[in-house]
């Protein structure tokens, strides 16, 4: 049984080479080195909070590929069968060890994650993942928040206090286009699904968030992932 | 029974909530409105009527010859299309933000085929058939807000049945129960009504390779 997700490579080939030169016009490099430096002093105490997207798979190999020697922790929250499918949860959870093989990667599941009522009620899932947090009991939490992202994330701020722990955002200032030709210069791994959504929403709006989930009705994602997604809406 | 094409030429383009829209589910949905009336609309929810229904297609074992759609030309693609729908719930007296906070417009996506024309094949009573079809006003999703409108309906004769496999593909979800070989299946629903978790068996995908019991 098949569940690719279709994917137009000629055009990904086009935009690739887009990124590519944006790369080198906007001097992505350079920011990399400096989201490393200033992450340096955060991941001994700290851990590196990992979703499996774009921005996040691409904090995690800026901090493995510069600080090579430093033993990192990951944290990986796996939303259940309900809310991510099966096979891109194995693709991100293998990516995650492709890019950083030595780290120490703990992943944690929410408990309704198998039930229908993970896709409508998610205040739960607030609860059971903060507090999963707080017993963590890591001083820092390295988050991949970009500056662009919104206004509500724009005015947060590169470290943030928060009562248990202190947020860090060490690629704050990559855009959208930075975090792409990160990626495709370094050829991070990243879920294929995001090539489908890029093609109709644009790269900049491109995001990987929970499938046929109610949360996300008022933007009306789940109506998106019933063309796109359709193979998972029975899952 | 005849074994049928119908076509729907389109004003506007079709808004899609899955990659195809079903004639059984299309005929049943008028159907419904035919012989309730008024009722259709303070029906229970979440309680399938349809089975008490019928609707003028063949049967094969427990699911209707009728095709999925076909959008035509071919070449057509997918585009995104955003837009704001303020939410379903009362609104109180007096003014009131519509741009932020609680009574915020959803702001909401859906993908649309600008298609000219929409086909199906199905086996069934032509009469019947062609009198449902032609009460279909507009087909697909967010037909308020002007997709899918229907310009003429076409419903003619065929040679072949083709409602269940043409040249070998599969025209419509067939559970893997009811097939000697099959290309690609997934778990889906197979019969009206679609949004019925009664409804889902593993099937053969549409227009893959499938060989029929």
């Amino acid at each position: 049984m098949s569940t690719a997700v279709e994917i137009d490579w000629k055009w990904l080939r086009r935009w690739r080479e887009y990124f590519l030169v944006w790369y080198d016009e906007s001097r992505v490099e350079d920011k990399a080195v400096e989201a490393a430096s200033f992450m340096e002093k955060y991941v001994d105490e700290g851990i590196l909070s990992v979703s499996g997207g774009k921005d996040s798979m691409a904090m995690l190999h800026i901090a493995a590929a510069v600080l090579r020697n430093r033993e990192l922790a990951v944290f990986h929250w796996d939303h259940g069968a309900a809310l991510m499918p099966r096979d891109i949860e194995e693709e991100i959870i293998e990516n995650i060890k492709s890019v950083a093989p030595n780290a120490k990667l703990i992943v944690k599941r929410y408990s309704f994650g198998r039930d229908e009522r993970a896709r409508y009620d998610w205040r739960p899932w607030y609860r059971e993942f903060f507090s999963t947090l707080k017993e963590l009991g890591y001083r820092y939490h390295i988050l991949g928040i970009r500056r662009d992202e919104s206004c509500r994330r724009a005015s947060r701020g590169r470290v943030v206090e928060r009562r248990n722990w202190v947020e860090v955002h060490p690629i704050y200032e990559f855009t959208w286009r930075d975090t792409w030709a990160y990626i495709f210069r370094h050829s991070v791994p990243v879920p294929k699904v995001y090539f489908a959504y890029a093609k109709l929403l644009g790269w900049e709006k491109a995001r990987l968030v929970t499938f046929f989930d109610r949360e996300f009705e008022k933007y009306g994602s789940p109506q998106l992932d019933g063309v796109l997604m359709w193979r998972y809406r029975t899952v | 029974m005849q074994n049928l094409e119908i076509v729907f030429h389109l004003k506007t383009s079709v808004a899609l909530g899955s990659p195809w829209i079903s004639l059984d589910s299309l005929l049943m949905h008028v159907k419904l409105l035919d012989e309730l009336g008024e009722k259709y609309f303070s029906l229970p929810t979440k309680v399938a009527l349809h089975p008490e229904i019928d609707i003028p297609l063949k049967r094969w074992r427990d699911l209707y010859i009728s095709s999925v759609s076909i959008f035509e030309p071919e070449s057509v693609n997918m585009y995104l299309f955003s837009f704001f729908k303020r939410g379903d719930f009362p609104f109180p007296r007096g003014r009131i933000s519509r741009g932020s906070g609680f009574f915020k417009d959803f702001y909401l996506k859906v993908i649309y085929v600008p298609a000219l024309r929409v086909r199906f094949y199905a086996t069934g009573e032509i009469e019947e058939v062609r009198r449902l079809a032609e009460k279909v006003s507009a087909v697909g999703k967010e037909r308020n807000i002007g997709f899918g409108f229907v310009k003429k309906v076409e419903v003619r004769e065929v040679e072949n049945e083709w409602g269940l496999v043409k040249d070998g593909k599969a025209m419509r979800p067939i559970p893997v129960k009811y097939l000697k070989s099959f290309e690609d299946a997934t778990l889906m629903p197979y019969k009206p009504p679609y949004w019925s978790k009664k409804s889902i068996d593993l099937c053969a995908v549409p227009f893959t390779r499938v060989e029929l019991l």
